[in-house]
């Protein structure tokens, strides 16, 4: 026994395990592990395009939508492309309303002059911070030169006569022409203003019509199809439930094994397994940033649930005939890992085309599951290559 | 443990066979209730900030958003599940519900986004099982043992289909989920059957499936155990962690189903072929 657990102890495998176990342990500690937006609180605002665009359109809508959450002070905002005609934004610890609001204008400014356009978002050269007096708002930008001499060619003789400023088909502001541009001057600096009832809401207001003319206008209609949120108050009791689940599962686990097996010196050994697994694709997260949610918990599970499968067919196949010559039992421990590799590529294989849609969609539909998927995946293969060939060596050389 | 194989295995593969087609008549004649994620609607979950039951709330929420398909879900003490008919903007709901109750989580789905996520279910449920039986033919390259194993998989996708028809069991992205963990993970034990009953050379057919079951038998009890902790769990400490709670629900049949196809379906199937070769 005493020379079969140094035998074991210098094995390169569990040296690899060890130290593989400590990295995890240290980018856990250091890194942390990044929650999912379903943990630590947060929204995913679906969105679609009215008809499907070519690669080209779709960037710029994602930077269009970018840009103006950022103007907006949304930080931690992830904004991606799904398909040709999906955009998925991800936002942590945001009302998903604000975001809906500002997400949802197209952002197309027009200024009209006898009912003819004359300047559009494309002619806005930069746009400079609110002012606001009272409830009153003005939002001042400047135009090309380009746009100001169309304007001074279209408003020549009309003075007085108004300028009708549009934002999305809504009009926000009819300021009368002026003298000066009356008199063909061209004039770049102009602005829109408004008024509303409270300071509070003029500042709001200012702000959005800031950042509308800011980032440009969306080159097609979006519509806003799924908005998933979750409060952080509710993100942190499904952590603990999940951590609660977890511990109640692994007793439920450790009751089967000890009825089944009688002894703790084989319990024991699956137990530590199960947690290198653990540690290991928590590790793994952490230094990927993959997000751990709900579904990758499942996964995790999942992943888990097939590590102590894998444990018991070793432990079978070891324990399976009494005193078995050493080169039968290899041959036994081989065929539990055709049985253990077999197994890893059935649920790999079912898991694909889960990962695939994930990987190229987003969390849209089906894609919500992709930490499922990769999780899954992720344990298996770090279970089949790395921990349960450990649990094989340990079972070889200090049962067996 | 002792087991002993009775001798008229081949009259047992009609159970799960008859539990099998049942399901499958469950599921044609009840069929499948979809979850917000498919079908569209918004469903929200709420702190009440004041006391009130459930047709107060109900009300409430209809009057001030003007609509009619509105359902509270449950309600314990001052938190409540609501779920409504159509797609209404967050901000809408939130400021709609201001004073009475705080929103703790909200999900809304468009029914063109609920359509397209029916259609990506249909292709990667298909794809799983395909590239699943794949695996398992390039496993044994040899042709009834491995259609034994994907028609004892088949089984359990239906009897866990069947089985969420009767408990009511939405059809959702988790419950899918679960269904597509199921296509990998129920042929675990038939994997180690097959392998248990062609590769070993030792000791006769009975005396090797005897074996096998053992081992299957403590691999199927384990995962059913952890997956009913899980769903106790989340049932009654976090009913909001739905996705949790349906994952478990449908392993817990699907591998429980897993049991008898695998034991009286798949072994009889074996025996009935390892005899008729020898």
């Amino acid at each position: 026994m005493r020379k079969g657990i140094s035998r074991f102890i210098r094995e390169p495998r569990t040296i690899i395990l060890i130290i593989l176990v400590m990295i995890s342990l240290a980018a856990i500690s250091t890194l942390g592990i990044p929650q999912g937006l379903d943990l630590k609180g947060g929204s995913i605002i679906q969105i679609q395009l009215e008809k499907p665009v070519d690669p080209a359109t779709m960037n710029t809508i994602t930077s269009v939508l970018d840009k103006r959450l950022n103007i907006f002070g949304v930080k931690d905002v992830k904004v991606r492309a799904s398909g040709n005609q999906n955009v998925i934004i991800e936002i942590a610890g945001v009302k998903p309303e604000e975001v809906a609001r500002i997400v949802g204008s197209p952002g197309k400014f027009e200024a009209k002059i006898d009912n003819k356009t004359v300047l559009t978002g494309a002619d806005i050269v930069s746009v400079q911070s609110p002012i606001i007096r009272g409830n009153q708002w003005e939002v001042p930008f400047r135009i090309s030169p380009d746009g100001a001499k169309r304007f001074a060619e279209a408003a020549e003789g009309k003075a007085g006569a108004p300028v009708d400023m549009y934002l999305d088909d809504r009009l926000i502001t009819s300021p009368e022409i002026s003298p000066d541009v009356a008199a063909g001057k061209p004039v770049t600096d102009v602005a829109i203003t408004g008024a509303e009832s409270t300071r509070e809401s003029a500042e709001l207001k200012a702000k959005e019509v800031e950042t509308l003319l800011k980032s440009g206008s969306l080159p097609v209609k979006v519509k806003i199809v799924g908005v998933s949120s979750v409060s952080a108050e509710l993100g942190g009791e499904f952590t603990k439930g999940a951590i609660i689940a977890g511990l109640i599962a692994i007793i439920a686990i450790i009751i089967i094994l000890i009825a089944r097996y009688r002894t703790p010196v084989l319990v024991l050994p699956i137990f530590f397994t199960t947690l290198a697994e653990l540690i290991l694709i928590l590790g793994v997260a952490a230094i990927i940033r993959w997000n751990i949610d709900l579904a990758a918990i499942a996964g995790i599970l999942a992943a888990i649930g097939t590590g102590v499968d894998d444990q018991i067919i070793i432990t079978d196949e070891v324990l399976g005939e009494e005193k078995v010559k050493r080169r039968r039992r290899m041959f036994r421990i081989r065929e539990a890992f055709f049985i253990i590799f077999a197994s890893a590529g059935t649920l790999i294989a079912a898991m694909l085309p889960l990962a695939y849609v994930g990987f190229s969609r987003g969390a849209t539909g089906i894609g919500m599951l992709a930490g499922f998927a990769f999780t899954t995946v992720l344990g298996v293969l770090i279970g089949v290559f790395i921990t349960r060939p450990v649990y094989a060596k340990f079972m070889e050389y200090i049962i067996g | 443990m002792k087991i002993k194989l009775p001798e008229s295995y081949k009259l047992l593969i009609i159970i799960p066979l008859i539990i099998t087609i049942s399901s499958l008549g469950i599921l044609l004649s009840h069929g499948l209730e979809e979850s917000v994620d498919l079908k569209g609607g918004s469903i929200a979950e709420l702190t009440l900030e004041k006391r009130m039951d459930q047709t107060e709330l109900k009300t409430i929420i209809q009057e001030k958003l003007k609509i009619k398909d509105v359902n509270v879900v449950s309600m314990k003490g001052n938190e409540a599940t609501v779920q409504m008919g159509s797609d209404i903007q967050v901000d809408e709901f939130t400021r709609a519900l201001e004073g009475t109750a705080k929103v703790k989580s909200y999900r809304s789905v468009g029914p063109i986004l609920g359509k397209e996520a029916m259609k990506q279910i249909y292709w990667t449920v298909g794809f799983a099982f395909l590239f699943m039986s794949i695996t398992v033919l390039i496993t044994f390259r040899n042709l009834i043992p491995s259609l034994a194993v994907i028609m004892a998989a088949a089984s359990d996708i239906i009897i866990a289909l069947g089985g969420m028809s009767l408990f009511k069991i939405p059809l959702s992205l988790a419950s899918i989920g679960a269904i597509l963990m199921l296509i990998g993970y129920s042929v675990d034990t038939d994997i180690l059957l097959t392998t248990r009953l062609l590769k070993q050379r030792k000791g006769k057919i009975t005396e090797r499936a005897i074996g096998a079951i053992k081992t299957g038998l403590t691999m199927s009890g384990s995962a059913i155990a952890s997956m009913s902790a899980l769903y106790i769990v989340t049932v009654f400490i976090i009913p909001e962690a739905e996705v949790l709670s349906n994952i478990a629900a449908v392993l817990i049949i699907g591998l429980s189903a897993d049991i008898l196809t695998t034991w009286l379906m798949n072994l009889g199937i074996l025996r009935w072929y390892l005899e008729a070769k020898s």
